[in-house]
C-alpha cells in the first residue's frame, strides 16, 4: 500500500526533489541490468561450438570438382601441345627429385609433393597466366596435388591422365596395331610414332632421316617466367 | 517526464536488440561438412604416414570396407561386408551419419575400381576429419562375371623411359636387318558335312 502510494506520487505528481533522486537511481540501475543481459548474451557466444576457420573452397564444391573428370588431359593432347610449342601451360612434375633428374617431360618443373606449398613453388601454382598440368608416374600423386591446390582455389589446374606410365605406353613406345585393326588405329600409331621421334626415340627404319635431324631432337628449353604477386601490406582493421 | 520518456525509449530499443540477437541465434544454421584439417596438415600426413594398406594387411575383424564405386558396380560384385558409398554421395546426410558412427573405432578402408579411383574419396574424408581411414591398394577386374581382386602397386614406373630412349638410339646405329615375313602355313579345317536326310513326310 505504501509503495503504491509512493509510485502513484512518482507518476502522477510533478516530481519533486526526492522523486527525482529516486528516478535517477532507478535509471542507473536499469543500465546495469541491461549491461548484465548483454554480458550474459556475450557469454553465450563462448558456449557456441568452436569452428576452425575454414581454408579454401567449401567441401561440397571440392567434391563436385573431384567427381568431374574434366581435369584430366590425355597424353596425346600434351604431346601435341609440346610439339606445337604451345606457350599456354606449364608442366609440374610432383615426383621425387631423383626420378625427375632421370627422366621428365621437356621443360617440366620439379615440385615434389612434399614441397607443394613451399614458398618458392607457390608462384608457379597460384597464378592465372598458365594452365598447370600435374604429372607423376601414375596420376595418383598428381591427383593429390590437384586436390589440395584446388581446395586452395588455384585456377587452371589439370592432371596428366595416366601420368608418365601412359606417356611411355602411348607416346614413347606406342603399340603397333595389328593387321585387323581399323585405319584409325594406324593413323594414331603414325602420329604417335612421329611424336616419339620428336621426343628422342629412334627407329631403325628412320635412320636416313635421323642423320640429318640428330642435332635438333631435344626439345628446346623454354624459360617460364611467372609474375610474382606483390604482397600487400597488412591492412588495419577497424 | 523527459527522463521517463528517455528510459522508455532505451528499454524499447534494448528489447528490440535482444530480440534480434535471439532470432539470430535461433536461426543460426551450423555449416555442414566442415574440414578438420587444412591443406598443409593434410599434405604433411600424406607425405609422412603410410595410408596405403594391401589386401594381406587388412584386418577383417577390425575394419569396415567402404566401396566408392557406383551402386550398379557394387551390386555386380563387391568385397565381403563392404558398404556402398559412391563418390558423389559421400557428403549426404545419410552417409555422414554412417561415417560418424564409424569415426571412433574400426578402421575405415576405402577401395574402388583401382587405387586412383579411391584416392579422391579417401582424401576428401581425411580432410573432413576421419583420421582412422586407409586406402586399399587393390584393383578389381571381372573374369566371366566373377570379381577378381589383384594387388596394385601405386606409382610404380612401368619402364625406365630414359633407358628406353637411349637403347633406341643405340639400336638405330645397327644396320637394318630386314626380317623376312614367313607366311603362315594355311590351316586346313575339315568340317564334316551333314548328310542330307530323305524328306520325311508330314502328317
Amino acid at each position: 500500500m505504501w509503495l503504491e502510494k509512493k509510485l502513484k506520487k512518482c507518476f502522477t505528481h510533478k516530481p519533486y526533489k526526492m522523486d527525482k533522486k529516486k528516478i535517477a537511481r532507478v535509471t542507473s540501475f536499469r543500465y546495469q541490468i541491461l549491461a548484465l543481459i548483454f554480458i550474459l548474451l556475450a557469454g553465450g557466444l563462448v558456449l557456441l561450438p568452436k569452428y576452425q576457420k575454414q581454408e579454401g573452397i567449401k567441401s561440397e564444391a571440392l567434391l563436385s570438382h573431384a567427381t568431374s573428370p574434366e581435369r584430366y588431359i590425355s597424353t596425346d593432347q600434351i604431346a601435341n601441345k609440346i610439339i606445337n610449342k604451345d606457350p599456354s601451360f606449364i608442366l609440374i612434375d610432383v615426383r621425387e627429385e631423383e626420378s625427375f633428374k632421370n627422366y621428365s617431360l621437356p621443360n617440366a618443373i620439379n615440385i615434389p609433393l612434399a614441397k607443394l606449398f613451399d614458398e618458392e613453388s607457390l608462384p608457379y601454382l597460384n597464378q592465372s597466366q598458365f594452365d598447370v598440368v600435374f604429372f607423376s608416374n601414375d596420376h595418383f600423386y598428381a591427383d593429390q596435388a590437384w586436390m589440395l591446390c584446388n581446395r586452395r582455389g588455384f585456377k587452371n589446374l589439370r592432371v596428366l591422365n595416366g601420368g608418365l606410365n601412359t606417356w611411355f605406353t602411348t607416346i614413347i613406345n606406342p603399340e603397333k596395331p595389328s593387321q585387323d585393326m581399323p585405319a584409325e588405329a594406324f593413323e594414331l600409331y603414325a602420329t604417335r610414332k612421329a611424336s616419339s621421334m620428336y621426343f628422342g626415340v629412334f627407329y631403325p627404319d628412320q635412320q636416313a632421316v635421323a642423320e640429318e635431324s640428330i642435332s635438333n631432337t631435344p626439345a628446346p628449353k623454354k624459360v617460364i617466367t611467372v609474375q610474382k604477386k606483390k604482397k600487400k601490406p597488412v591492412e588495419g582493421g577497424c | 517526464m523527459k527522463e521517463l520518456e528517455k528510459i522508455k525509449r532505451i528499454s524499447i530499443a534494448s528489447t528490440l536488440f535482444i530480440l534480434a540477437v535471439l532470432i539470430g541465434v535461433l536461426t543460426f544454421e551450423r555449416p555442414k561438412n566442415m574440414y578438420a584439417f587444412n591443406t598443409e596438415n593434410t599434405l604433411e600426413t600424406l607425405t609422412t604416414t603410410s595410408y596405403l594398406i594391401s589386401m594381406d594387411e587388412l584386418d577383417k575383424n577390425n575394419s569396415v570396407l567402404i566401396d566408392v564405386r557406383s551402386q550398379y558396380e557394387y551390386e555386380k560384385g563387391h568385397l565381403e561386408n563392404a558398404i556402398n558409398m559412391a563418390l558423389p554421395e559421400i557428403l549426404t546426410e545419410e552417409n555422414q551419419l554412417i561415417l560418424n558412427d564409424l569415426k571412433d573405432g574400426k578402421t575405415m578402408v576405402v577401395y574402388g575400381k583401382n587405387v586412383q579411383e579411391a584416392n579422391m574419396p579417401f582424401l576428401m574424408l581425411y580432410q573432413l576429419g576421419f583420421t582412422n581411414i586407409k586406402l586399399l591398394s587393390v584393383k578389381l577386374d571381372y573374369l566371366q562375371n566373377k570379381l577378381i581382386v589383384s594387388k596394385e602397386e601405386v606409382e610404380k614406373p612401368v619402364s625406365n623411359i630414359q633407358d628406353f630412349i637411349n637403347e633406341s638410339v643405340k639400336n638405330s646405329k645397327k644396320p637394318i636387318v630386314l626380317e623376312k615375313v614367313k607366311a603362315e602355313p594355311k590351316r586346313v579345317i575339315t568340317v564334316q558335312k551333314k548328310k542330307k536326310k530323305p524328306v520325311e513326310g508330314g502328317c
